[in-house]
């Protein structure tokens, strides 16, 4: 597993999350240069809040993300039918979700 | 937005000139303020240090025109004008922005001192005047706070990064806090309007106790950052009478050079 090395040098990129709601859960929403969190914290606002509904924002240091490798991304791909997983079909358990 | 001068409680107002003259002339010094540290903000689009604080200046810009906005258009309630009318038709002597607004950028050292400086005495003004008797004024007032809290977010941040980033930033923010601070001071020129407004308490706090509390928050974070404000500097006043720079000249002349060549176009 590669840790903490997406972007070799990237001790300066922050990823962002953004949350619309409290309900909603943080989504990366793209990355801002800083010298620190919260100055990341600072800019992300700007850059990913000003249009958008907000009530949190997360900073995340790149170097601080494990992250696995594309080389690895065979290891998601199912060998045999699956489909018995797939739960995309249960409408009120994503409203159940949705409304905690 | 509620017309301050239609409001429940506006008889006041309206029945007393010296009061509306009074509201009158103060609205005008905020929205000037804002419009022309705005435009100077805005300069930066394109050329900030980095994308980031490029995109974040030029939110700012907008943001404080905006505000320049609300209070033109209570204005222009008032005359009978537009804010458009009040923003790019008048000519540089009837400005009542004070001297700090209309300095040209420079570096980014001054910009972002001058922003700092300029945040916290704006959210005095502000303070005081939600703290007016005048209900609609002190409503108007508190909407803006908002917004400034992320202003002054967004400078003390990068004023506490140049300051601690080595001889070079913390050399350029100390000579632009020589610059910049005769010119604050005179943020906070008293007019008979201002006497007037503080007297029946349509604003909680005279230019001068606000200068005592912006003192009482700038002087101990700028003293915490190894920062001096030039001891005995005489405050630079004039701006509040209309006595500017030749900058706030040439400023208006290209703010207002596409509005001047239709006047009566629609937007």
């Amino acid at each position: 597993m590669n840790l903490g090395q997406i972007v070799p040098g990237a001790a300066h990129v922050y990823a962002v999350f953004r949350q619309d709601s409290k309900n909603d859960p943080h989504v990366h929403v793209g990355d801002v240069h800083a010298s620190d969190a919260e100055m990341a914290l600072i800019f992300a606002k700007e850059q990913f809040a000003r249009r958008d509904p907000c009530v949190n924002l997360w900073v995340v240091r790149y170097t601080d993300i494990g992250a696995t490798a594309y080389e690895d991304a065979d290891m998601f791909e199912p060998t045999t039918d699956k489909s018995y997983r797939f739960g995309g079909s249960y409408r009120e358990q994503q409203r159940a979700y949705r409304r905690r | 937005m509620t017309n301050l001068w239609t409001a429940p409680d506006a008889p006041m107002l309206l029945s007393d000139a010296a009061s509306r003259t009074a509201v009158r002339a103060l609205l005008l010094a905020m929205a000037d303020d804002e419009l022309v540290l705005g435009h100077r903000h805005s300069e930066w689009t394109g050329f900030a240090p980095d994308i980031e604080s490029d995109v974040a200046m030029s939110s700012i810009a907008q943001e404080e025109i905006g505000h320049a906005r609300v209070f033109y258009d209570q204005i222009a309630a008032l005359d009978g004008t537009s804010a458009d009318r009040l923003a790019f038709g008048r000519t540089p002597e009837t400005f009542c922005n004070a001297v700090l607004t209309e300095r040209p950028n420079g570096d980014w050292a001054f910009s972002i001192v001058r922003a700092w400086l300029y945040d916290h005495a704006d959210a005095e003004r502000l303070q005081a005047v939600a703290a007016s008797a005048f209900g609609p004024f002190a409503a108007l007032a508190k909407t803006l706070l908002r917004e400034e809290k992320y202003h002054l977010l967004f400078s003390d941040a990068w004023l506490e990064r140049l300051a601690r980033g080595g001889d070079e930033a913390s050399g350029r923010v100390q000579r632009a806090l020589d610059a910049a601070w005769p010119d604050a001071l005179g943020l906070f020129e008293s007019t008979p309007d201002t006497t007037h407004l503080s007297a029946v308490g349509a604003l909680a706090a005279t230019p001068d106790e606000q200068q005592g509390r912006w003192e009482s928050r700038v002087r101990p974070r700028l003293d915490a950052l190894g920062l001096r404000p030039p001891v005995g500097a005489a405050p630079m006043r004039g701006g509040r009478y209309g006595r500017h720079l030749p900058d706030l000249g040439m400023l208006l002349m290209e703010m207002t050079s596409v509005w001047r060549s239709d006047p009566e176009a629609r937007w």
